[in-house]
């Protein structure tokens, strides 16, 4: 099986770093979608006979999380934030645009298998509303034009770097690798905390001066 | 027979809590739940998730209350099925609380938002605690004024049991119970939110041998089961508390009929026994009474015609009784028998044959296992409560799961709460034996350093097919002070051996070659003498009737295929003048001369006696039947050879067996045989291994195609190193052949010893007995089907 022998080694070396071997459920469906695009039956099966669980458990857990998808996603998937802040920002607004701009609905993927859509909920990313996610990278403070330009150059093998993390945007199978808990070198790049969530800080490090010394 | 409470296991007196529940003190053990101390002193909280036998989950919330401690109250209402009581707990149920009252109205509330108003044709219905708290606890009218979620339904997750999603109201028993209980998790939660639902994994269905009890602890009726779906209305139920007659475990049961037919058997509720959990079989496998081919009447072979013609039972009779005062005469009763019966036929075996040839094991067997059932079962009292304080427990030729079910639970709760040792000595490691975290021995001589004092040898009657092993397991016993149980499979077996219905023992221990216990039972019979002579064992006495030298022969259930030496039963039953008391038709009644119609268990009360020589009373289930039990026929045939038995009934039986009380004279002694080597199989040979599974071609399941569906599929094990000597692979097929016959089956490459080979006992595709003619241990062909 093909899965199988992508992946055995690196599901060994992931639950080594469980102390219980089940512990390393949500990795290796991770793992599983690195390679396959989105949790397959082949992955459920890999998953339960490596961790010792029956696959009703596994399917338990993948059909659970939202993360894990069933259906094959685009190279780029692209969250669109319609929680309460991201949907008064514009979030509702973009989240319809692109449906209309791409032709294709929620959890939807084009045809050329370029990208898919999903909305999402609160990425804790509410001071850069309206927020969208591709492959789970941040692109902050989107209009409805903004994003269109976006998945197009997605769909054009364009990506742009995304507004914080890594200096490129990887695809969803490198991420879903990341995810696993794989280290793609990347860790380390770009901005971790922007200006908008240190906005508070300082306006707290400014009136009581006495907790900014001491910091 | 009396069952003594492990005096060693006495319980340290547990540190009490007080606390007041709606105005009263109550005082609990320390770390008794919210919702049990309510129970004490007759405080209903309403309740979905909770069960006391499975752990806390807090998954309904409908049993929510006010908790005060330390008199500080929680700011709202809790889950009393997941809070301990603690000292000086002021706890307001719904009974003191308005705040209470209103947190489960409300829950109530949600929980029939997506509720479908199935009740009128919901198997639940008149039986449901949703049903019944949404009338205590929820309000007459919904304020929901939304569409109701609905789902397909039903879905099948297995052939037995059926899910209906909309009607589930995610308590997770059902999940948890196969989990923490059965140890088989194939249904679990799926999806989220309101998609939430039970489910399996598309390929695995819920083939656990103990998928009904989920049916029976849905607090709803989500999950039915399809042999019983839509027959019945609970209220048109009569109910009858029975024991189970399919292993020798003993489970108590319910047994439920409408209009004199059983629709249903549920567990009973019986802590020391089977808790309130029973395995499938034990719930489902009912039909074989109602089969078709179930006999009705008495029937005589003709004698031009040679075949059976239906007669009138004094006719019968009297044929019956001209026959057996003929010759020389035997009895095989078989293994399946109340302790009344079985006890009638020895007692006709003694009095009016006036032999001891009688013998209940239908099934293989051993002289050295004779001796041992004399020196080591009869009259022994370990019991369940042994297994709950063993040190360890190892199991000999014994797989419980398939073999006794219910045992195996009662082991793998102990597993599970204090990682009880338990090692299994067997091919390889069966999933019943891997539930139990078991060590694997291949061979009882290799085990070292796992017996102490209080270590358990559970014995299954496999073990007879090895010679020398019951010897070699009263020697370790001996050695380390470790108990031993013998577990047979069928029902019967122990009653059988108590009330001596073997050549070797008298009721109750007495060894027939013991003048004084021959005294003391004819005494007891009012007659003037006992035969003193040692009975034939089963295959003595078919042997001899196969030659002639005995021309009759009484027989109960016996089926020839279960024999280890199936053409010398077949040759007996040809020869001699056979009368046999059957339910159904079978290979017996087909060369019998006389046969008797009898009662099933629903037909007849009784008694089992399970492993421990537990009494397993039962009533009878159809009260208005015509059937007559094999008692009555025995008494019957004993008045028409002029030999009265003075046993009228099953009460008569038991009262006379009670009175004769226990045997405090000289046992048997144990027997001590050397162990044989196993033959050493060449290339292209293997020691055969077999055992029965649970749910196979047993007559007992016949009519239940359902439950059949859930059986484990036959294959043929082998390991790698065998598998490529003969060039197979993993899945191929792979014939298995004796002279006599032989059997192809695809292969699972196994971790057990080399050149051996396992198939299941009687299961379809592998009825080793009908198609092979050998037993466990036999030398046997293996090759590559291709
Ligand atoms: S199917 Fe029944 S037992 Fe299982 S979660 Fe649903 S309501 Fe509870
Ligand atoms: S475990 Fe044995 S006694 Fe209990 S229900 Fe099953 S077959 Fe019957
Ligand atoms: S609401 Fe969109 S990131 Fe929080
Ligand atoms: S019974 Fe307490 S939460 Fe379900």
């Amino acid at each position: 099986m093909l899965l199988k022998e992508a992946t055995s080694d690196q599901m060994d070396e992931i639950i080594a770093r469980y102390p219980r071997s089940r512990s390393a459920i949500m990795p290796l469906l991770h793992l599983v979608q690195s390679i396959e695009g989105f949790v397959t039956p082949q992955g459920i099966e890999l998953v339960a006979s490596k961790l010792g669980l029956s696959t009703a458990e596994v399917s338990g857990v993948a059909t659970f999380y939202t993360q894990y998808k069933r259906r094959p996603v685009g190279e780029y998937h692209v969250g669109v934030c319609t929680n309460t802040l991201c949907a008064v920002m514009g979030g509702d607004a973009i989240f319809a645009g692109l449906k209309e701009h791409l032709g294709i609905g929620n959890d939807e993927r084009t045809s050329d298998g370029k990208v898919s859509l999903e909305h999402i909920e609160c990425n804790a990313a509410c001071d850069y509303a309206p927020l969208i996610m591709v492959n789970w990278e941040f692109f902050d403070n989107q209009t409805v034009e903004s994003a269109k330009a976006l998945v197009d150059s997605l769909r054009d093998g364009e990506p742009p770097a995304p507004s914080r993390g890594p200096d490129r945007l990887p695809t969803w199978k490198e991420n879903s690798a990341v995810l696993a808990g794989l280290n793609d070198g990347h860790a380390n790049e770009g901005v971790q905390a922007g200006p908008a969530s240190l906005v508070g800080l300082e306006i707290a490090n400014r009136q009581i001066p006495e907790i900014g010394e001491q910091r | 027979m009396t069952i003594t409470n492990n005096t060693e296991n006495v319980v340290a007196q547990a540190e009490m809590v007080t606390a007041t529940i709606d105005g009263f003190e109550v005082s609990v053990p320390k770390g008794t739940l919210i919702i049990r101390a309510a129970e004490t002193i007759g405080i209903q909280i309403p309740r979905f998730c909770d069960h006391p036998l499975l752990a806390p989950v807090g998954a309904c919330r409908q049993c929510l209350v006010d908790v005060e401690v330390n008199g500080r109250a929680f700011p709202k209402p809790q889950a009393s099925c997941t809070m301990p009581i603690e000292p000086g707990m002021v706890v307001k149920t719904q009974l003191s609380s308005p705040v209470a009252e209103k947190a489960q109205r409300g829950v109530m509330e949600f929980l029939l938002i997506n509720h479908p108003l199935d009740c009128p044709v919901c198997d639940k219905g008149g039986e449901c605690p949703l049903q019944n708290q949404a009338m205590s606890t929820g309000q007459g009218q919904t304020r929901f004024e939304g569409t109701k979620r609905t789902f397909p339904k039903p879905i099948n997750i297995s052939s037995q049991v059926l899910l209906d999603r909309e009607r589930c109201i995610l308590c997770a028993r059902c999940t948890r119970f196969s989990e923490q209980i059965a140890g088989d998790p194939f249904i679990s939660m799926s999806e989220r939110g309101a998609l939430q639902q039970v489910a399996i994994y598309e390929k695995d269905p819920f083939e656990s041998y103990f998928s009904g009890n989920t049916i029976q602890i849905c607090p709803v009726g989500a999950l039915t089961g399809a042999s019983y779906r839509f027959r019945a209305r609970p209220f048109d139920l009569v109910s009858t508390a029975t024991a189970c007659e399919h292993c020798a475990a003993g489970c108590s049961m319910r047994t439920d009929v409408r209009r004199s037919k059983v629709l249903r058997r549920l567990a009973g509720d019986d802590p020391a026994v089977n808790e309130e959990w029973n395995c499938d079989k034990g719930r489902w496998a009912f039909t074989y009474a109602t089969a078709p081919d179930r006999l009705t009447t008495p029937l005589i072979r003709n004698e031009m015609s040679g075949e059976l013609v239906p007669a009138s039972w004094p006719e019968a009779i009297a044929v019956a009784a001209a026959g057996l005062s003929k010759s020389r005469a035997a009895v095989l009763p078989g293994g399946r028998l109340t302790l009344e019966e079985v006890y009638t036929y020895q007692k006709f075996a003694r009095v009016v044959l006036g032999t001891n040839d009688i013998d209940f094991r239908a099934r293989p067997f051993s002289a050295e296992e004779s001796a041992f059932l004399a020196s080591h079962v009869v009259g022994s009292t370990i019991s369940n409560a042994d297994i709950d304080s063993a040190d360890s427990v190892l199991l000999i030729s014994f797989e419980a799961e398939e073999e006794s079910p219910i045992i195996f639970l009662r082991i793998r709760k102990q597993v599970m709460k204090r990682a009880l040792k338990v090692g299994t000595v067997a091919p390889f490691l069966t999933p019943g034996a891997s539930k139990l975290n078991a060590m694997l021995y291949h061979s009882i001589t290799e085990i070292e350093s796992f017996f102490t004092n209080k270590s358990l040898i559970l014995v299954g009657e496999r073990a007879a097919q090895t010679p020398g092993l019951l010897s070699k397991v009263i020697e370790i016993a001996n050695s380390s002070g470790a108990k031993i149980a013998w577990i047979p499979r069928r029902a019967g077996e122990r009653g059988a051996i108590e009330a001596g219905a073997i050549g070797n023992l008298l009721p109750l221990g007495r060894p027939v070659s013991n003048a004084t216990a021959r005294v003391d039972i004819a005494a007891a019979w009012g007659i003037a003498s006992l035969p003193s002579g040692p009975g034939l064992d089963t295959l003595e006495i078919l042997k001899s009737a196969a030659t002639g030298q005995i021309g009759a022969l009484l027989i109960g259930g016996l089926d020839p295929f279960d024999l280890a030496e199936p053409a010398i039963a077949l040759a007996a039953l040809d020869s001699a003048f056979v009368v046999s008391l059957e339910l159904r038709e079978s290979e017996v009644t087909k060369r019998a001369n006389v046969v008797f119609p009898v009662a099933s268990v629903t037909e007849k009360s009784g008694t089992f006696l399970n492993w421990e020589g537990r009494e397993r009373g039962f009533e009878q289930v159809l009260k208005d039947t015509t059937r007559v039990s094999d008692l009555r026929v025995l008494t019957m045939l004993a008045e028409a050879l002029a030999a009265p038995l003075n046993l009228r009934d099953s009460v008569s039986a038991k009262a006379e067996f009670d009175s004769l009380g226990e045997w405090d004279g000289e046992r048997t002694p144990a027997p001590s045989e050397p162990i044989v080597a196993a033959p050493t199989p060449s290339a292209g040979e293997a020691v055969l291994i077999t055992w029965r599974m649970l749910l196979d071609l047993g007559s007992m399941q016949d009519g239940e195609a359902n439950l059949a569906g859930t059986a484990r599929k036959a294959n043929v094990k082998l390991a790698a190193e065998t598998a490529s000597e003969i060039g197979v692979r993993d899945g191929d097929l792979v014939r298995v052949s004796t002279e006599a016959g032989s059997i192809a089956l695809p292969l699972e490459i196994t971790e057990m010893p080399v050149r051996v080979v396992w198939l299941p006992e009687n299961s379809f595709g592998s009825q080793i007995r009908r198609s092979l003619r050998v037993t466990s241990g036999a030398l046997v062909r293996i090759g590559s089907e291709a």
